[in-house]
């Protein structure tokens, strides 16, 4: 690991003035960060603390919700609120990592989690997200982990949090500071596909903190469900992975959210799969159907072809679920 | 500590005037606090109701809210919290109210009531009001929240929680013993990650040690650490606690897993600057002198290792996954230590271990 100044500040106020200064990085959980620091993947000049301010409500908010950046996801996931009237996401933190990392990570670091790419992480081979410029590895390399949707020619990645899949399923919006500015961005437009510039994974500028999330009102809490499937039943990531709710009235399906993880380069929400479903009767055919409309012109490579199948049979075994068929 | 014993005397009353700091058998004392909330807070909202007075000065609002309300709910009954940062309550059906606690009156005010219960500013305390207005629990330790009020909570809790209403037992008694129950559990998920003091600002040039006083096993430790030292090499390599492992480096194998402020976490990912004040437990710190903890106990007792390497982080894990209680099943309980591998392979005798150990904490 390389040196570096080590800052816990006094404040949110100073929190953010310490990390303006190219090559800072703020500290939440650490639960990637200092993993890729030890591999020397990432190597920020100052690490900012925040492990001690006071981010971590989780408070009503009109008919909605309001989660701090640095609540434990252990927390948010067994929270009375969360699991009463965000299943959802109760469901994907808990297909997450494990019970230790759990209770470390933060909901505002695992947004920004980085990903799992076997080449992101190895130094001895190129990665454009690592050392831009350099080539992608994975593009002839062995990408069974890899994305489908989302990809260009210099990057591959997948985005590897579950959590942030059933927040993009819930219109989560993240409220950010830097100085005196204050900014609500949709989770749709937090994060950046690749395309030519892998490094850059997000549109928040140096220094910019996450304060909170919030969940606005959802009428999806009674028919939600995540499903994960992996290659080990726990502490394993995403091959593919659906969260979906369904808002039925007078048996027709009156809205949906269908958000996509292991298949694509950031949490991926399906409007086209949305858009199909709504006006339909909840059934096999049905949600079939909207699972052959979420993926459009996958990108599989040789090596993980499977997940155009896969991902779509994940969506439909989420959607049956959620509706309570077997 | 204070007895617990019931003595119904009266209602309310105004002790704004009286000398003696409450105790359990008074009545409780009135008070209006005004915050920044819609209405001031008033204990005529309480005539009727058990409620839960609690100066507790590092507790802020978190994720325990909805616990709270759930745990306070079935009892109709309303909870004060007093902190530093502001006056809460909350009520069983109702929002959470803040009051902000910049405003010179509301400290006054607070200040004021805190020396009618015998609580000086900077103290915690707890106090717990029958429907009557009797007071039933009184705990208002001097200085910090002492282990005294938190064992005393945590009793209360576990014999809510391990006991079903025994006859003799009266209604009102369950109630009460419910919210000193209820209350433990905003102590400890409250003041969670605040730890025994609010680490203090610092600011470390890259290169440069620094000094740090981490707190394990119930003692202070003092030491000097270049920022990049990981919490398992402090442990390790600094405080010759070795019970600790160094498996895979990187938070995937739990081989390194202690508890901080009672959770597992893996010691590899934490830096060690950044575990001041919080309250670490390792392998070491769990029997009580030649006392195995019941956990490590089942693990000899049903030959739960074979090489021992992953043992401590197992047996860590595993206390924290009973003191949280909600991995019940094999099922659920293998899920919830999937972050704590084991090459020997000794999961069945791991899970047996667990289970058998659930009845005994």
């Amino acid at each position: 690991m390389k040196p570096f100044s080590y800052v816990r500040p006094a404040d949110t106020r100073a929190a953010i003035a310490a990390a303006g200064e190219s090559g800072a990085c703020f500290l939440a959980g650490g639960t990637t960060l200092i993993d890729l620091m030890r591999l020397e993947v990432m190597s920020p000049t100052a690490l900012v603390d925040l492990g001690p301010l006071p981010l971590t409500a989780i408070e009503r908010h009109g008919d909605g919700l309001r989660i701090g950046a640095m609540a434990r996801n252990s927390d948010v996931a067994t929270h009375a609120l969360v699991v009463e009237r965000y299943p959802l996401l109760a469901q994907a933190i808990l297909a997450g990592a494990s019970q230790q990392v759990r209770n470390m990570a933060t909901v505002g670091g695992n947004l920004l989690q980085r990903t799992r790419c076997p080449y992101f992480r190895d130094l001895a081979v190129p990665c454009n997200k690592r050392a831009p410029g350099t080539g992608c590895a994975a593009l002839e390399g062995y990408t069974r982990s890899h994305a489908i949707l989302g990809t260009s020619a210099s990057c591959i990645a997948t985005h590897p949090s579950d959590m942030s899949v059933a927040l993009a399923a819930l219109d989560a919006i993240v409220h950010t500071r830097n100085g005196g500015r204050e900014r609500a961005i949709p989770i749709g437009e937090l994060h950046t596909l690749p395309g030519e510039r892998p490094e850059v994974e997000n549109v928040l500028e140096q220094g910019e903190l996450i304060t909170q999330i919030e969940l606005p009102a959802s009428p999806f809490a009674a028919h939600a469900r995540y499903v994960k499937v992996r290659d080990r039943a726990a502490f394993a990531f995403a091959l593919a992975s659906a969260a979906v709710g369904l808002d039925v009235a007078d048996g027709r399906i009156r809205a949906a959210r269908i958000a996509l993880g292991g298949v694509a380069t950031k949490p991926w929400r399906s409007l086209e799969a949305e858009q199909a479903l709504v006006g339909q009767a909840p059934s096999r055919a049905s949600f079939e159907r909207a699972a052959a409309a979420a993926i459009v012109d996958p990108k599989p490579r040789p090596g993980n072809a499977f997940k155009v199948d896969l991902v779509k049979r994940t969506i439909v075994r989420a959607l049956e679920l959620a509706w309570g068929m077997s | 500590m204070a007895s617990c014993l019931p003595v119904v005397i009266s209602r309310f009353v105004d002790m704004s005037s009286m000398e003696t700091p409450i105790a359990v058998g008074m009545v409780a004392p009135s008070f209006v606090l005004h915050g920044d909330a819609r209405r001031p807070l008033s204990s005529s909202e309480a005539r009727g109701r058990p409620w839960v007075l609690a100066f507790v000065r590092r507790w802020t609002p978190g994720s325990d809210a909805g616990a709270i309300r759930a745990q306070l709910r079935g009892l109709g009954a309303i909870l004060v919290i007093a902190s530093d940062a502001g006056v809460w309550s909350f009520r069983p059906d109702d929002e959470v109210e803040l009051s902000a606690g910049t405003s010179p009156r509301l400290r006054r005010e607070l200040d004021d009531l805190g020396a009618r219960c015998g609580v000086d500013p900077g103290e915690d305390g707890v106090f717990v009001v029958d429907e009557d207005g009797i007071v039933r629990f009184a705990q208002a330790p001097s200085g910090e929240l002492t282990s005294a009020l938190a064992g005393a909570l945590e009793a209360a809790g576990r014999e809510l929680l391990g006991l079903p209403p025994r006859s003799g037992i009266t209604r009102r008694d369950w109630a009460v013993m419910s919210l000193v129950a209820g209350f433990g559990l905003v102590l400890f998920q409250g003041c969670r990650g605040r730890g025994p003091e609010r680490p203090a600002p610092v600011v470390a040039k890259a290169g440069t040690e620094v000094d740090v006083v981490l707190r394990i096993n119930g003692q202070d430790r003092r030491l000097r650490v270049d920022a990049r030292v990981s919490l398992l090499d402090a442990l390790r390599e600094q405080l010759s606690l070795t019970g600790t492992r160094k498996g895979c480096d990187h938070g995937q194998c739990g081989a390194c897993t202690v508890l901080r402020d009672g959770q597992a976490v893996n010691a590899c990912l934490t830096l060690a600057v950044a575990a001041e004040g919080a309250e670490i437990t390792t392998i070491e710190g769990l029997a009580r002198g030649d006392q195995l903890h019941p956990v490590q106990a089942a693990f000899i007792a049903h030959d739960a290792f074979q090489c021992g390497y992953c043992t401590s982080g197992q047996i860590l894990s595993a206390v924290a996954l009973l003191r949280d209680g909600r991995a019940k099943t094999d099922d659920e309980v293998r899920q919830q230590m999937s972050g704590n591998l084991c090459r020997c392979g000794a999961y069945p005798n791991i899970i047996a271990a667990i289970q058998a150990a659930r009845r005994e904490v």
